[in-house]
């Protein structure tokens, strides 16, 4: 049936083709001369837009859509920025061919330059609302154009900045904050150590204190204890933020933070400091990572960031927060900064991706269906459309869950905390997981072109996957994400009260039935999709409770219970992540009054749920029954062919301007043409 | 000062002269574009002299006419734009706008507008090549009819600017796409403030495509009159023969380049003038201190929608470009945010006062949701979007294809 359909499709797409060409026939060129060689045609001319591309773009993309287009383009008509001619069109990316020397000098001259534009201006000194989300919107651009660049940045800004802002107290904010938003400071921040990565409260960094100096001495006792992937410590950085264990009179009180300087202005390394290269990596060779070793550096009692605890002159040691767990919980704070943009920035790659794969898809053909005819657009075979549209329902899926995340952080309180730490770890791991996964489906559709760097997504694989691993490695995010929702279960059980938060309400509710026949209607309807969801969820929360306890009841501590669970750990943490991902989607969705809009969201919503309710545990738990999985398989490709028309549209609302994309996104016969060779 | 003497002069007479005409002789837009054929080539004079060929109703639908006529014509390889007399073009017949819509109301105005687009986005994605001879005034909608094609000459006469903002008006024709592309933030300056370049500073930031000095067209014109090819790069060289290289002069705003990158990369017009201002603190620099002033003189709201119109064509396509601009011209005829336009006719135009009233006065007073108004659709039942012509895919040139 499927069969019968496709061929339907194919054979009338051929004859529209052909009615085409016979309308332009008065054309200069005959429309038989296009069956003698390909030449390229603009998807634009032929494909229809059935809602406001505009509308959609300020939808997804959520707030300051002009400022974004303003650093756009401040980056487009710049030479700094290594625009390129191809194919008629100007391309700005950095040119990956450079040493990592070039690369790192590049990345701080395109810094310098939009420093002094003012592109900065208000990011460590300016709050609230506006200033934040307009922080958050520049620091995306950023990323679109280049990993590198919004790594250093963010290390600067966010990671010494938000460092300082954090966990300092007045006097860093008044003598650092303007400093370092003007660069004439420049921040790094040194937590992770060779020996200690994610488990920060093993450092083995030690600092004392001379009461007769009045001066903290930090030190590095052993190899292991070397910091290690500094951003900024090989060649730029002056300043840096130390974590390190803070031992009072023979007392370790835990993870502190200091400010130590470790570069002159003349970028001369500071005595006692000893600064090595991390080295060529497979990605973000515009960062110029390094290793410090500490010998004995002295800094003045209030370089200490001080916001916790504090030392006073002669040496007593003083903290608001006994509970050295909680002590440790703000210390971490900052990095929840970090997590919100790694998430937001991984959807903005996803996107560069498929806006280039779908682009080339609706202009690239491969094998005639029968002999004498044109070659079928890729994009028109419904096995393309099954790898890549389903995808571009993701991105909007992941978009609207940025936009819920970044107001989340901004409308923080002491009592969101818990919630913020779990969503954006979810967030994050689930987001640069699909990002990669996105990336390498999206190389592979562009079959060869995919592999030339100038094209930009499978050069982009190497710049990201780093993501899944810094501000804390994916699995162990979700491992937390799974310990919180055990944590709040057997508080609910303990105390014998309903579920509150981190969208655990419907727990309390009776448990969804799924029909046994779906119908085409019922898997498109959202009630449907969300009980499916929160189906799975439930189960897995109450197996992976009783997992747990059936361990300790052998005896095993809680952690270590924790640990053998892990299958179920894991299970949990998807069923999480993706229902509260769709939550986003159908909140967003109800914001929009009836019409076109709406029509191709709630598409791409269900187009979205179905996919989530083809991962494995809805067989493997037994949710749905062989022939469910059926029914939703053979939805998806349905859903897939309704989508097809709006596919250029779609990524159209991406937003993410031309010269930001590549060649084959455009007239790649072209921009290969032997003219242009010799431009 | 001398710029608006010229318009205002033109568009005076413009005015008086083309309502005569409209009266007095249907036949007279054949006149106000004379064609020539030879084999291939077809050669299309601008001729309202007294008017500086300010671009007449009759003189848009007419040139769309043929235009669109040479496009499907295999006997047509090559269409040569140039005016008579010491103008290329000086702009639109923005009086002859402003009596319509005083007349018949804003639709009026719509429809001069609409055709006026129509054509520059059949220009700009024009399957056979356009050669443009620049020799005199290029202003506004001169540059609309121009910038678009593949090649533009300039000569020691050129003259070009987009004096809108001091109109009221906004830089529209296409510019949004043109000025943007222009090197560094020079489209900015260029839009913003309305400066005049010369055939060498056109040649320098890409408005032109050759520099060809007046006394050799006569020779380019009999040579580019046998071609039989629309190949580009045949065309090219063939122009190539009476090049020179001009140079710039010292004075040239085109050396003042980092400046203007500093200043008009600014996020808002209010940044611009404040980055201008740092410019000079402690020093003179009478290009600034002009700069600066000129900025000043200029309608707020024009300032304002300018600026944004260029970013955002920085980022569009021709096509979206054009229909972008036919809504903001529109929201700017039926002055429901401002009035300028009308003011900056009656001040540069009839009265020639050359003393508008800005409403609003000021740029703070321009706020951001006033702007957006003129981004939106128009709300007005029977109103649409400019519709473009259908391209068709078969024989659009890789120039063409790389704008859409």
């Amino acid at each position: 049936m499927d069969r019968a359909i496709r061929r339907t499709k194919i054979l009338a797409d051929h004859l529209l083709q052909v009615q085409s060409s016979d309308s332009s026939s008065t054309d200069q060129t005959p429309s038989l001369s296009s069956n003698v060689c390909l030449s390229y045609s603009p998807p634009e001319l032929s494909e229809d837009y059935a809602f406001d591309i505009k509308e959609m773009r300020k939808l997804i993309d959520g707030h300051h859509v002009e400022e974004r287009d303003w650093l756009f383009g401040m980056m487009r008509q710049s030479k700094l920025f290594n625009p390129r001619e191809r194919g008629g069109k100007v391309f700005v990316t950095p040119d990956y061919n450079q040493s990592m020397e070039q690369q790192r000098e590049m990345t701080w001259k395109r810094i310098q330059y939009l420093t002094e534009r003012g592109v900065f201006k208000g990011w460590l000194t300016e709050r609230g609302e506006e200033a934040e989300m307009r922080r958050f919107a520049f620091f995306e651009v950023l990323g679109i154009y280049d990993h590198s660049i919004a790594i250093k940045l963010g290390v600067h800004f966010f990671l010494w900045g938000g460092a300082i802002q954090f966990f300092g107290t007045k006097h860093h904010h008044d003598k650092w904050l303007r400093d370092t938003e003007n660069y004439l400071i420049k921040g790094c921040f040194a937590m992770t150590e060779l020996g200690h990565g994610s488990n920060v409260r093993g450092i083995e960094t030690v600092t004392t204190y001379d009461s007769n100096t009045s001066e903290f001495v930090i030190n590095t006792p052993c190899e292991s204890a070397q910091k290690y992937w500094i951003g900024g410590a090989a060649k730029h950085a002056t300043h840096t933020v130390v974590f390190s264990q803070l031992n009072i009179n023979g007392t370790n009180q835990g993870v502190h933070a200091f400010i130590a300087q470790i570069r002159d202005a003349d970028g001369n390394i500071c005595p006692n400091i000893r600064i090595a290269d991390c080295g060529h990596k497979i990605g973000l060779n515009g960062v110029d990572n390094g290793r410090i070793w500490f010998d004995n550096v002295r800094v003045p009692r209030e370089n200490l960031l001080n916001s916790v605890a504090d030392v006073s002159a002669d040496g007593k040691y003083l903290s608001s927060i006994k509970d050295p767990d909680q002590r440790f919980a703000a210390f971490l704070a900052p990095l929840t900064a970090g997590r919100v943009n790694i998430a937001v920035s991984a959807v903005y790659q996803s996107k560069v991706g498929l806006a280039i794969a779908i682009r080339y898809a609706l202009t690239r053909r491969a094998f005639s269906v029968k002999p004498n005819e044109p070659e079928v657009l890729l994009l028109d075979y419904p096995s393309h459309q099954r790898r890549l549209l389903p995808l571009v329902a993701k991105t909007y899926a992941m978009s609207f869950a940025a936009n819920y995340l970044k107001m989340l952080f901004l409308k923080r309180t002491p009592q969101s905390n818990k919630t913020i730490h779990v969503v954006s770890s979810s967030f994050k791991a689930i987001f640069t997981w699909n990002n990669m996964q996105i990336l390498q489906e999206c190389r592979e559709a562009c079959g060869g072109q995919g592999l030339k760097t100038e094209n930009r997504i499978g050069h982009l694989k190497g710049e990201y996957d780093v993501q899944s691993t810094f501000e804390g490695d994916n699995n162990i995010l979700m491992q937390q994400v799974s310990k919180a929702l055990l944590a709040e279960y057997l508080a609910a059980q303990k105390k014998n009260k309903a579920f509150k938060g981190l969208g655990l309400e419907h727990m309390n509710k009776p448990c969804p039935v799924i029909p046994s026949q779906l119908t085409s209607a019922t898997l498109r309807c959202s009630q449907f999709q969300m009980d499916a969801l929160c189906l799975r969820e439930r189960d897995l929360l109450n197996r992976f409770v009783v997992d747990v306890s059936r361990h300790q009841a052998n005896g095993e501590t809680k952690e270590h219970a924790v640990i053998m669970s892990y299958q179920l750990a894991e299970d949990l943490g998807r069923a999480f992540s993706d229902r509260a991902i769709f939550q986003t989607f159908v909140d967003a969705e109800a914001t929009l009054a009836a019409g076109s809009l709406k029509d191709v969201l709630s598409l791409l919503r269900s187009l979205y749920a179905l996919i989530c309710l083809e991962d494995v545990a809805f067989l493997r738990y037994g949710y749905l029954s062989l022939e469910n999985a059926a029914s939703v398989r053979r939805e998806i490709t349905k859903i897939c062919s309704e989508l097809r028309p709006h596919a250029l549209a779609l990524v159209g609302s991406y937003g993410i301007p031309d010269a930001f994309l590549s060649p084959i996104a455009f007239d790649w016969i072209d921009a290969n043409s032997w003219s242009s060779v010799q431009q | 000062m001398e710029k608006r003497n010229v318009e205002s002069g033109t568009r005076g007479r413009a005015r008086r002269r083309q309502s005569e005409r409209i009266r007095s002789m249907a036949s007279s837009q054949q006149e106000q574009v004379l064609v020539e054929a030879t084999s291939f080539t077809r050669i299309l004079t601008l001729n309202r002299t007294k008017q500086l060929n300010a671009l007449s109703f009759e003189m848009v639908s007419r040139l769309l006419q043929l235009f669109l006529a040479y496009e499907n014509d295999p006997n047509v390889k090559l269409v040569i734009v140039k005016g008579k007399g010491r103008a290329f073009c000086a702009g639109g017949d923005v009086a002859a706008v402003v009596r319509d819509i005083k007349r018949d109301g804003w639709r009026a105005g719509a429809n001069f507008f609409s055709k006026e687009f129509t054509l520059n986005y059949l220009m700009a994605t024009y399957s056979k090549p356009q050669v443009s001879i620049l020799d005199g005034i290029v202003m506004g909608g001169g540059a609309g009819v121009s910038v678009h094609g593949r090649f533009r000459i300039a000569t020691e006469n050129s003259v070009f600017a987009m004096p809108e903002t001091a109109l009221g008006l906004f830089p529209d024709v296409g510019a949004s796409y043109y000025l943007s592309r222009l090197p560094g933030f020079f489209g900015e300056y260029v839009g913003l403030t309305g400066s005049r370049l010369d055939g060498a500073e056109m040649l320098a930031c890409g408005l032109a495509t050759h520099f060809v000095p007046s006394a050799k067209l006569p020779m380019l014109e009999a040579a580019l009159s046998v071609v039989d090819s629309s190949d580009p790069v045949m065309i090219s060289s063939i122009i190539d023969q009476f090049c020179e290289q001009p140079s710039l002069k010292e004075q040239s705003v085109y050396n003042r380049l980092d400046v203007i990158d500093r200043c008009f990369s600014r996020r808002t017009v209010e940044d611009i003038l404040s980055a201008l201002e740092m410019e000079i603190v402690g020093r003179n620099d009478a290009w600034i201190s002009a700069t600066i002033q000129t900025l000043k003189k200029a309608s707020p709201t024009s300032l304002k929608i300018s600026l944004r119109s260029i970013r955002e064509g920085r980022l569009q396509g021709v096509g979206q470009c054009l229909v972008r601009e036919y809504r903001m011209v529109c929201h700017v005829m039926q002055g429901e945010v401002s009035k300028d336009f009308f003011e900056g006719c009656r001040a540069i135009l009839l009265d020639k006062d050359k003393n508008p009233k800005w409403e609003p006065s000021k740029l703070e007073l321009v706020t951001d949701s006033m702007v957006d108004v003129y981004f939106s659709k128009v709300d007005d039942e029977e109103w649409e979007d400019l519709k473009l012509p259908t391209r068709s895919k078969y024989n659009l040139s890789a120039y063409a294809i790389a704008k859409l």
